[in-house]
């Protein structure tokens, strides 16, 4: 039988599942912004490097990054001992190859005019990019975030498999302690919508409003 | 003879095969107006953003105040800052009101003090008469209203001249007038200006020079009653009698 004690108990899941999302999504910020700017501007010609580390990312599947952490660098690393962190660092080193793409995108999106009015004044293209380009794109990659955000979200149940007590992990203990085998699973699933829906939907409808009051496409 | 401000001699640039500006020789003094005119695909873009040191020339060489400008370590943005644009495409930066696109240049270039740059933004704003829409973003303004507001930020760097590509080509007639106005204010003021229009009114009015352009060289030019009158070359005569038979 699965009782309001075991959906207490499930929820306990949730901060560890958030923490993991929300950390890996800022280590994913810190890192995708410096790599998108290495990229646009290939500084000592450093691009390849930023599109290097993209590439990687986006061929290796998550939960490999991860085991391979955990279990395959904890040695070295002493930091990925922690499962919990191993997790964090793999979601968030995937992400900020994903959110240097966003930037990308929303960089490209804000147009050369832009900065051709921007150097017409005299500004350098660090100036040009840090007070004209950039809180344009930020605004036009909200969507592209929220979006991120509800990935980080889904795949931290990844984190799973390594033992860390977040929400997937939490189903599977109740499942196991009631052999009930839909529940814990399918209200594990219904928390992942409650948590994913408002961050992305707000960043989305965020989005859309600054968008219409700067007049950006 | 007042002092050239901005000068060039066997000016050329080519893209990939194309060759858009094939030698052009020109000069402007300061307090002078001269406007460009000519066939749409003639150039006048790629002459003003060469000479506004947007873009490098392929070949000749471009004089700011008699310095060689890529030939001398001068700093390109230094004079970028000396010379004003007024763009044809909506070009305000859409994250910022029309005092903070204003402001922006002063601030960040000219290293003014906020309060400073915010007097001499304001002040510009005034001259353009927006200072009521200092508060609105560029997407709350009407066309006209964004390029004055382009001018006023050209205008608050104190800049030796203005160069104006074609700042009134996707106005309607009224807004037109607005801009316009505006810039025989400026003109009859003794700002330096190099504009490409087609507003002959604005030409006759206030121009010292007319320049026609054509496949990528300054074939003809004069002063406004003589060139609009008399063109001396086939194509000015054939583009004029267009161009105000609006055909
Ligand atoms: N960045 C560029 N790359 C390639 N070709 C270009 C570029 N800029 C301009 N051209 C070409 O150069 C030619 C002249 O263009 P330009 O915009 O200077 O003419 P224009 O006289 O300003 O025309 P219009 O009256 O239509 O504005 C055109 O054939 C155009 O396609
Ligand atoms: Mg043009």
């Amino acid at each position: 039988m699965f009782t309001l004690e075991n959906f207490l108990f499930l929820l306990q899941g949730v901060p560890n599942t958030l923490a993991i999302s929300f950390l890996s999504f800022a280590l994913g910020f810190a890192l995708g912004i410096p790599t998108a700017i290495v990229k646009q501007f290939s500084p000592y010609g450093l691009g390849y490097v930023a599109d290097a580390y993209i590439s990687v990312m986006r061929g290796i599947p998550v939960l490999v990054i991860m085991l391979l952490f955990h279990f395959g660098m904890a040695g070295i690393i002493p930091l990925f001992k922690s499962a919990f962190l191993s997790a964090t660092f793999a979601l968030g080193l995937r992400s900020g190859a994903f959110q240097s793409q966003i930037f990308r995108g929303a960089i490209n999106a804000v147009g050369r005019q832009q900065m051709m009015a921007a150097t017409s004044l005299g500004m350098s293209r660090w100036q040009a990019f840090r007070h004209v380009i950039l809180p344009q794109a930020f605004i036009v990659a909200l969507p592209g975030l929220g979006s991120e955000i509800a990935l980080l979200i889904k795949d931290s149940s990844y984190a799973f498999v390594l033992g860390v007590l977040e929400l997937t992990k939490y189903s599977d203990i109740v499942r196991k302690a009631t052999r009930s085998f839909l529940y814990p699973y399918l209200i594990a699933a219904i928390l992942y919508i409650i948590i994913t829906f408002p961050v992305a939907n707000y960043l989305d409808r965020l989005g859309s409003r600054l968008k219409t009051k700067y007049g950006l496409r | 003879m007042g002092e050239v401000v901005l000068a060039c001699e066997g000016l050329k640039k080519r893209y990939g095969d194309l060759w858009v500006l094939k030698g052009i020789d020109f000069e402007i003094e300061r307090g002078q107006t001269k406007v460009i005119i000519g066939p749409s695909g003639s150039g006048k873009s790629t002459f003003l953003r060469l000479m506004g040191l947007l873009e490098p020339p392929t070949e000749g060489k471009i004089y700011f105040e008699g310095k060689d400008v890529y030939n001398s370590g001068l700093d390109l943005n230094m004079l970028r800052a000396k010379i004003g644009f007024v763009f044809q495409e909506p070009s305000l930066f859409r994250h910022l009101t029309a005092l903070g696109n204003v402001k922006l240049g002063p601030k960040v270039v000219l290293k003014m003090k906020d309060d400073e740059a915010e007097r001499k933004a304001m002040e510009a704003l005034k001259t353009v008469k927006l200072e009521e829409w200092a508060h609105h973003y560029p997407a709350q303004l009407s066309g006209g209203q964004q390029q004055r507001v382009g001018i006023a930020r050209a205008l608050a760097m104190d800049p030796d001249i203005i160069l104006f590509d074609e700042p009134t080509a996707s106005l309607d007639i009224e807004l037109t007038w607005e801009v316009i106005d505006v810039m025989k204010d400026l003109a009859r003021r003794g700002v330096t200006m190099l504009v490409v229009t087609h507003e002959l009114g604005f030409a006759k009015e206030v121009a010292d020079e007319i320049l026609f352009m054509d496949d990528g060289r300054i074939i003809e030019s004069g002063p406004p009653e003589e060139l609009l009158k008399n063109p001396k070359t086939p194509r000015a005569r054939e583009f004029l009698r267009r161009l105000i038979g609006g055909v």
